[in-house]
């Protein structure tokens, strides 16, 4: 049996048995990515909804509490006390009571009606800048809003002179699940092959049957192809699991083909199977493959376009994005998923996360050499 | 009828960095025979073993077995070869039954040759009674038997057993040693390393390794033979008395006694040729010790490498 993949059966059957008989390396496989993906799912919740927000209502008039409701309507406030004065209302946002303080003074309605400018107060806190944010263009337009109505009003107009009416495409609600899950399955699917295959190769050489298996016939090929397949199987089981919980517990609707996004995810977990072979060819023990992937897990956290968007990153980060399988990925799920691109589209991603895959792989084969030293 | 070579180191060297593991060693071994490799912890014999496997590459010289290259020529090697590491290196997963199967396939068998030759080897080896156990749960001799099991699933012409009694009881180790000479019988090449003595005086032919230079190697009997062993005007005495201790220490300032050494209830001693018995049982009845045994024995094979090494040590070539 001369075939370059030589053994590559019986490592295949052994590897199998040694996954299915060791609970640790499963129990890693699957719990910390559900834990994650409940995490990014329920609690990194970036939506801005219902700010704890206190009025300090110095007019008291019709007009004021209609002011008010406006705030409240936007669904970005929720009115949950009262202040009597400027300084109490700092005071509660310091004490960290409320986020948002609203001031109307007592000239309020008089100066609306007189036609002059009428000014209102809104304080932030800024300590968390999303929050700020978003607290700022809510509460800037309510004001221009009052402020066209008025002026509208006062020239006669039934309806404002330009109305935008945006329509978002593909994440109506802006959900931030629909759009952190799927980017949370491609990190948490190279958290776990990375590892496993980083593992499964040093933890052979640490006990010396690596050393048993290269005086035998075995090849290389035969070798790294029956390490890597076991998990690629349970790799393409953990991530339709992941689509299961994402599509049906977080209700984020997959808008595109599955296949395609099955054969995406296949070409995807390969690639970094790869790498963790790749790893294994250079690790000594377990302690410097753990720390060796964490180096290549920590760039696909931040650059992969996972959190922060590509496009504002300094050129030497964008630089780093376009090497890195992850970006493809999550670009490729995000068009598959929300915008039910479909596979003709995005050959491009499939490309390069095959080509990925491949190079690692021949890497990985060629590198490890049959001989200890 | 001259034997066949199977395995022939000429000059092996291996360095790491600026330490020479393995300092131009020269042997040859002949098809069918035990070769017993001796030598002190880190003198290196496993690298030796490593080099003729193919795992590790020669720095220098050069290597054969059955005429095949170690560094040329490894999957010509491969299937002639088997290794018993000092490890045992099983897979704990899985069961003894899953280790041996596994290893079959790795060596090509399947089907009902597979089938042949694992009944084979569990009647060998008698692990019928674990079949279905872990291989992490077995108890240092089953492991041992287990690892040989493996290591000959696919007949082997030469086999290298590296420290095979590491840490296994007695009987386990008779037991081995059993097999290995009905495996040699069989005209298997065995290469053993050992730390015990008892071990290597049952070997067809001894090599000893010190401080990466392989010191002398040949048939047992003749090693002992050698000059070095066997100063001129000496001879070596066996004294059985009571409490060898302090005889030892007695005899030792005695004139004409060169080395004095204890053996469980006796003490060894090398004595120049004249020494009279009598000198030293007065010597002993002057130490409170009345009665005593003396008679001449054959140097062992523990002599020997004392010998050479204390040479060794002296002269720095």
């Amino acid at each position: 049996m001369k075939t370059p993949f030589r053994g590559f059966t019986a490592i295949l059957y052994k590897e199998f048995l040694v996954v299915l008989r060791d609970p640790f390396t499963l129990f890693f496989m699957i719990f910390p990515p559900l834990v994650e993906m409940i995490a990014f799912g329920y609690a990194l919740d970036t939506d801005v909804k219902n700010m704890r927000t206190i009025v300090l209502d110095q007019d008291r008039t019709e007009e004021s509490r209609q002011l008010v409701k406006q705030f409240e309507n936007t669904g970005t406030f929720k009115v949950v006390g009262e202040a009597q004065s400027i300084t109490e209302l700092a005071d509660l946002i310091r004490r960290g009571k409320a986020y948002v303080g609203i001031q109307i003074p007592p000239e309020f309605t008089r100066d609306l009606r007189a036609g002059r400018s009428a000014k209102i107060q809104v304080l932030i806190d800024g300590s968390n800048s999303t929050i700020a944010a978003s607290a700022l263009n809510t509460s800037l337009n309510v004001g221009f809003l009052n402020g066209l109505r008025a002026m509208a009003e006062r020239f006669g107009l039934r309806e404002l002179p330009v109305e935008v009416r945006p329509q978002i495409l593909y994440n109506p609600e802006m959900r931030s699940p629909n759009f952190f899950l799927p980017g949370v399955i491609g990190i948490v699917l190279q958290i776990a092959t990375t590892f496993a295959t980083a593992m499964s190769l040093v933890r052979e050489r640490e006990r010396g049957t690596l050393e048993q298996l290269m005086v035998s016939p075995l090849s290389r090929w035969g070798l790294m192809l029956g390490k890597l397949v076991p998990y690629l199987v349970i790799g393409m089981l953990m991530s339709a699991f992941l689509f299961i919980v994402m599509r049906w517990v977080f209700h984020v609707p997959i808008a595109g083909d599955i296949t395609a996004l099955m054969v995406g995810t296949f070409f995807y977990v390969f690639a970094l199977l790869s790498l963790g072979l790749l790893i294994s060819t250079r690790a000594q023990n377990q302690m410097q493959a753990l720390q060796m992937s964490m180096m290549f897990i920590l760039p696909s956290v931040f650059f992969s376009g996972f959190i922060f968007p590509r496009e504002t990153m300094p050129g030497i980060f964008y630089a780093i994005s376009t090497v890195i399988p992850a970006t493809y990925y999550i670009e490729l799920e995000r068009a598959l998923i929300l915008r039910g691109a479909s596979l003709g589209d995005f050959w491009f991603h499939l490309v390069m996360l095959a080509g990925m895959g491949m190079a690692l792989f021949g890497l990985c084969v060629l590198r490890f050499r049959k001989t200890m030293a | 009828m001259p034997l066949e070579t199977m395995i022939s180191c000429e000059a092996l060297t291996k360095r790491f960095g600026h330490f020479t593991a393995v300092d131009h060693v020269s042997f040859a071994v002949a098809k069918g025979s035990i070769f017993g490799f001796l030598g002190p912890n880190g003198s290196g014999k496993s690298t030796v073993i490593r080099m003729l496997c193919g795992l590790l590459e020669p720095s220098d010289g050069r290597a054969s077995i059955a005429g095949f290259d170690v560094a040329q020529q490894t999957e010509e090697i491969k299937p002639l070869i088997g290794y018993m590491s000092q490890k045992f290196s099983l897979y704990d997963e899985l069961t003894v039954h899953e280790n041996l199967n596994f290893y079959g396939r790795l060596y090509g068998l399947k089907g009902a040759a597979l089938k042949q030759r694992y009944d084979e080897l569990i009647a060998l080896t008698h692990l019928e009674p674990y079949l279905h156990r872990r291989a992490a749960l077995l108890s240092g001799g089953w492991r041992q038997r287990l690892a040989m099991a493996c290591s000959l699933v696919h007949k082997p012409s030469v086999l290298f057993l590296d420290e095979p009694t590491a840490g296994i009881d007695p009987v386990a180790r008779r037991e081995l040693w059993d097999l290995l000479f009905e495996f040699s019988s069989q005209g298997m090449t065995l290469f053993v390393t050992t730390h015990y003595m008892d071990e290597a005086e049952r070997c067809s032919h001894v090599g000893y390794i010190h401080m990466s230079k392989l010191v002398v190697c040949g048939e047992p009997d003749d090693l002992k033979q050698l000059p070095i062993v066997n100063p001129p005007d000496t001879k070596r005495i066996d004294v059985t008395c009571d409490h060898v201790t302090t005889g030892l220490q007695a005899v030792r300032k005695l004139p004409g006694v060169r080395t004095a050494t204890v053996f469980g209830q006796s003490m060894h001693l090398l004595v120049d040729q004249d020494m009279q018995d009598s000198f030293i049982l007065a010597e002993l009845a002057k130490n409170n010790i009345p009665r005593a045994d003396i008679r001449p024995i054959a140097p062992s094979l523990e002599d020997v490498f004392v010998a050479l090494t204390n040479n060794r040590n002296v002269d720095p070539k």
